[in-house]
């Protein structure tokens, strides 16, 4: 378990960093974590030549409250945004995502931007920014660009990020005051991906729906938004069988794959049942009942 | 006093990666991609068989049957790959990284065959090989036929043991070094004097000139007794180089490519009376073997059939024990081996009949528990059993959990590996009191209980003594820790070691005392034979709840074993907790799968089902404490949990959810609850 031989640099500036990946396109890419990255070249599952680390650049880890949102820098590991008060009190769903992902190990060195940088359709974090619809700041040769959470992820392992762009930060932005989210992942076991996961962000007018962004982990080639079950929702009062059918929609709208986990089948009613908790858990922590 | 536990939990061991040696050689494996296929052509590689022409092991007693020089394990292969994972070429570097580099240099072409993956579709497939008479490598009958009685009640049922890896925290490895005359080999293992005949087999070599030492070992569960073709390579290559070589497993590799165990079929008829009174037993039991001998799978189905009455009184049986060729890796000893498919086939046939004549599965094992000690239609001896199954019941306080709680119960008997007996060497100078023993440590704490019973012969307090580990060259013979034994013969060679001692002191000096033993220069080898096989009673009790999701919470664990005398309690507990975490394992999630073209589904530790921390139950262990025959009074209890527990375990969780459990593992798929509409 040991990876091909690569070219090791640790810029201590983001334009540094941006340089080296444009001198090597597509041969460069960013350690950040490495908890994703280094198991791929231990295992000689791919071969990267060039790895620019950004552990020694200063001011990339925060996790700031604006007037409308959060700023998260890139670099902010799992664990501080698990035991963030901030993130617990006004984003219950991250708070989820984060003290059920990976193992505290995992948590500590593992990056917010490597999470969603990797795009692996199993990593948690990518639904719950879809779900929350977060921003991302990519900085590259061209400049700065924001793009949209839901447009970030193009398929497995494949982002909107160019050869020589990095993620340097994430805005959440705040959400109503009759607003809710939770993520509900079913595991395959204790310190490991899902089976399958649903994020699901609410805001509520009463007992009827205002808004709904739900997105699945693991149960597609990519996290995406799952519009077709958010309209089973929205202008609809929240009554069981409205729940039902979202969950539903959700469940038949995933392409799930048989492996040592379970049946296609067997994932979808997975799905379909931890989206009903999910919503429910929404509807409470957005005042609803 | 510092305990070898004491030392690995604070990372003072040394392990065999740990060595360092001036100019070694780094080992690799260039390894089949297909579970079978032809291999036409080689290029990129160091080692091929073309130079290293060794096979594992000699054809064994129960493959001649399908006797054929092919089934034997070459250690590279030939131009024949009959599982993925198997060593095809070897390369080596004296960089570690290189190594691995030029394992992907190695460029092999195969002509892929279609595999036999499924042993019960095995024996109807084409031979594996040209020659041999059938798939079958073993296929006996054990017992005589007979005719059930037409009013006899019938349960019949399929089993299944997936097959599951060993999965030490430490995997496979091994350094050999040559000094132009003598081999020197430190390998992870749990026997030293193993390995030491292996080697002499597969090179030929005298074994004089081999020296086998074990170093500290994480872990082995059944793996580390035998010999493997990389240990063979690594040793060829050291001489061939005049080099150190040092080839140290992948958990990759070990997935793919060590011996697993389990991987058993049994289709069996359990007849018995209206009064629940069990009168016999047919049909069979088929061994997944795996592709060539070398493992276990010539033994196991033997092994397994002789052991089906179970604690109970048999009258009649009459069982086929077949092992049967199947395009993956050998299948071999994991904690248990044997017994606890013995063990679930017959206890889950016991429970199935409860059902059927609605009775309770305790008071069915009551009536059917041995009240003499007799010898079973399938071959072993059966203790009588029912004086201590109606203790057990008491003790793990059955009556309180029953109706209130999904529990399970289970009766065992676990055969000990003791014929053969066992060996050690006491050796004191310089006031320092040596011990050598046949089998060691891999993860137990031997060391323990061989300081108490040095207090216990001679009076020398613990600092005095020091507990070695396996080494080839400090004592002539010897056989190995595995098969619940070493509490048992191991102790009763240090027993009747220390024994010798003392008289050699008081014939030389009139008296002995511990003085006289660390002043003097004294040294004993002992070889305690021992010939029979032992048994020993166990039973468990296990509740669990599942949850709307189909999750299981195993809740409470309880085990009533009879260790006769028992020699480190805490040990014993260890043992227990740990034996019932692989058991818990084993039903919930441990497996090692395959696809229809026998390509391995588990490659990484991530997904092979190792139980996490969260899934551990309350434990408690009681002890019964009938003495054995041997000189150290003392039962084996190291692999009772892995037969008890998952047989308790997968009768709570049929209570829990109303669904009849024959296979471990279960697939979660299978416990997910329907909603009601
Ligand atoms: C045992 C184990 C269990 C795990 N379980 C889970 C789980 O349950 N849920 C889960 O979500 N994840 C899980 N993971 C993955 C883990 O969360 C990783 O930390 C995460 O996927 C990657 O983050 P990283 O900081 O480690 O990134 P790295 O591994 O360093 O990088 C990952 C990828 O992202 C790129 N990258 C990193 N940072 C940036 C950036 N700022 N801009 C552009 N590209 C960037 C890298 O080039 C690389 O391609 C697990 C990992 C392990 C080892």
């Amino acid at each position: 378990m040991n990876p091909p031989t690569f070219e090791y640099f640790a810029p201590t500036g983001i334009d540094e960093v941006i340089d080296i990946l444009a001198k090597y396109p597509g041969e460069a890419k960013i350690l950040a974590g490495g908890q994703s990255i280094l198991p791929l070249l231990k295992s000689r599952i791919s071969s990267i030549p060039y790895l620019v680390s950004l552990s020694e650049i200063k001011g990339m880890s925060y996790v700031v409250e604006g007037k409308d949102g959060v700023k998260i820098g890139s670099m902010t590991i799992d664990s501080d945004l698990e035991n963030s008060d901030l993130i617990e009190k006004r984003f219950p769903i991250l708070h989820d995502a984060t003290k059920q992902l990976a193992d505290p190990l995992v948590r500590n060195v593992g990056t917010i931007g490597g999470n969603l940088s990797h795009a692996d359709p199993a990593n948690d974090l990518p639904a719950v920014m879809i779900s929350l619809g977060a921003r991302f700041t990519i900085r590259g040769k061209k400049g700065s660009r924001e793009v949209e959470a839901r447009d970030f992820f193009m398929d497995t392992f494949t982002t909107a990020l160019e050869p020589d762009e990095i993620l340097t930060e994430v805005y959440i932005p705040f959400w109503g005051r009759n607003s809710g989210g939770a993520y509900v992942k079913f595991k395959k076991n204790t310190w490991n991906f899902s089976v399958a996961a649903v994020a699901v962000q609410l805001e509520l007018d009463g007992n009827t729906c205002k808004k709904a962004q739900i997105a699945t982990t693991a149960v597609s080639p990519k996290s995406g938004r799952v519009e077709s079950a958010e309209k089973h929702l929205v202008g609809k009062p929240l009554t069981d069988d409205v729940i039902k059918k979202a969950a539903e929609e959700v469940a038949a709208s995933a392409e799930p794959v048989t492996d040592s986990y379970g049946s296609e089948e067997y994932k979808r009613e997975i799905l379909k049942r931890i989206t009903r908790e999910a919503i429910k858990k929404a509807i409470s922590r957005a005042g609803g009942n | 006093m510092v305990e070898l536990s004491e030392k690995l939990v604070k990372g003072e061991g040394r392990f065999v990666d740990d060595i360092q040696m001036p100019g070694m050689l780094y080992l690799g494996f260039a390894r089949s991609q297909y579970a079978r296929a032809r291999i036409l052509r080689i290029s990129g590689a160091q080692l091929t068989h073309k130079e290293v022409n060794f096979d594992i092991a000699e054809v064994g007693e129960g493959a001649t049957e399908g006797g054929s020089e092919l089934l034997k394990h070459p250690v590279l292969a030939k131009d024949y790959a009959g599982y993925v994972g198997q060593p095809v070429a070897a390369v080596y570097s004296d960089d570690r990284y290189v190594a691995e580099d030029l394992i992907d240099s190695v460029d092999i072409e195969y002509e892929p065959m279609k595999a036999i993956v499924d042993p019960e579709d095995s024996i109807s497939r084409e031979e594996m090989y040209p020659g041999v008479k059938s798939n079958a490598i073993v296929d006996r009958y054990f017992g005589d036929d007979f005719t059930p009685d037409s009013t006899d009640i019938v349960i019949e049922r399929k089993m299944v043991n997936r097959r599951i890896a060993t999965n030490p925290i430490e995997p496979r490895g091994v350094v050999a070094a040559y000094d132009g005359n003598k081999l020197t080999v430190w390998v992870s293992t749990q026997s030293a004097h193993a390995i030491k005949e292996g080697l002499s087999e597969a090179l030929k070599m005298e074994p004089d000139r081999i020296r086998v030492v074990q170093v500290d070992t994480g872990g082995a569960f059944g793996l580390k007794g035998g010999l493997f073709p990389e240990y063979v390579v690594a040793c060829y290559l050291a001489m061939k180089e005049k080099r150190p070589v040092k080839w140290i497993e992948t958990r990759r590799e070990h997935l793919l490519a060590s011996r697993p165990g389990r991987g058993a079929v049994a289709k069996l008829k359990l007849f018995a009376k209206k009064d629940g009174t069990i009168t016999g037993l047919k049909g069979e039991v088929i061994v997944d073997n795996g592709a060539f001998t070398g493992g276990s799978g010539e033994f196991s189905p033997i092994f397994i059939v002789k052991q089906l009455a179970g604690a109970y009184h048999l009258p009649n049986a009459y069982v086929r024990a077949l092992s049967v060729l199947t395009n993956k890796a050998p299948q071999g000893p994991y904690r248990g081996a044997g017994r606890p498919e013995a063990m679930y086939f017959i206890e889950r046939l016991m429970d199935g009949l409860a059902d059927k004549l609605k009775m309770d599965p305790v008071e069915l094992r009551l009536r059917n528990a041995a009240t003499e000690t007799y010898t079973s239609p399938l071959g072993f001896q059966v203790e009588k059993s029912r004086p201590f199954l109606e203790s057990a019941i008491r003790e793990l306080n059955y009556e309180k959990y029953k109706g209130k709680e999904n529990v399970g119960f289970a009766l065992l008997i676990l055969y000990h590996a003791t014929f053969g007996g066992e060996s050690a060497r006491i050796k004191v100078e310089d006031g320092k009191v040596r011990v050598w023993t046949g089998g060691n440590a891999h993860g137990q704490r031997h060391d323990v209980f061989i300081k108490t019973l040095l207090n216990e012969e001679l009076g020398v307090s613990e600092d005095h003594v020091e507990v070695m580990k396996g080494d080839t060259d400090m004592l002539a013979e010897g056989v190995g820790a595995w098969g619940s034994r070493s509490s048992m013969v191991l102790s009763s060679a240090v027993i009747v070691a220390a024994r010798k001692i003392r008289e050699q002191i008081e014939k030389k000096q009139g008296k002995y005392t511990v003085q006289a033993l660390l002043a003097g220069k004294w040294d004993h080898y002992e070889y305690f034979n021992y010939d029979r096989m032992e048994s020993s009673l166990g039973a468990n009790l296990v509740t669990a709840d599942v949850d709307d999701y189909g999750r299981v919470k195993v809740k409470d664990c309880l085990s009533y074993y009879d260790l006769g005398r028992v020699l480190d309690p805490d040990n014993a507990r260890g043992q227990n907790a740990g034996g019932a975490v692989q058991g818990i394992g084993q039903v919930l999630s441990e497996e090692l799968s395959f696809d229809e073209d026998g390509l391995p589904l588990i490659t990484s530790i991530s997904d092979a089902g190792v139980l996490s921390a969260d899934l551990v139950p309350r434990f408690d262990i009681k002890f019964h404490k009938s003495e054995s025959p041997l000189p150290s009074k003392a039962k084996g209890v190291g692999e009772a949990p892995t037969i008890g527990v998952p047989i308790a375990l997968s009768r709570a969780i049929e209570l829990a959810t109303g669904k009849t459990i024959l296979e471990t593992p279960i697939k979660p798929e299978y416990l997910l609850p329907v909603e009601k509409e």
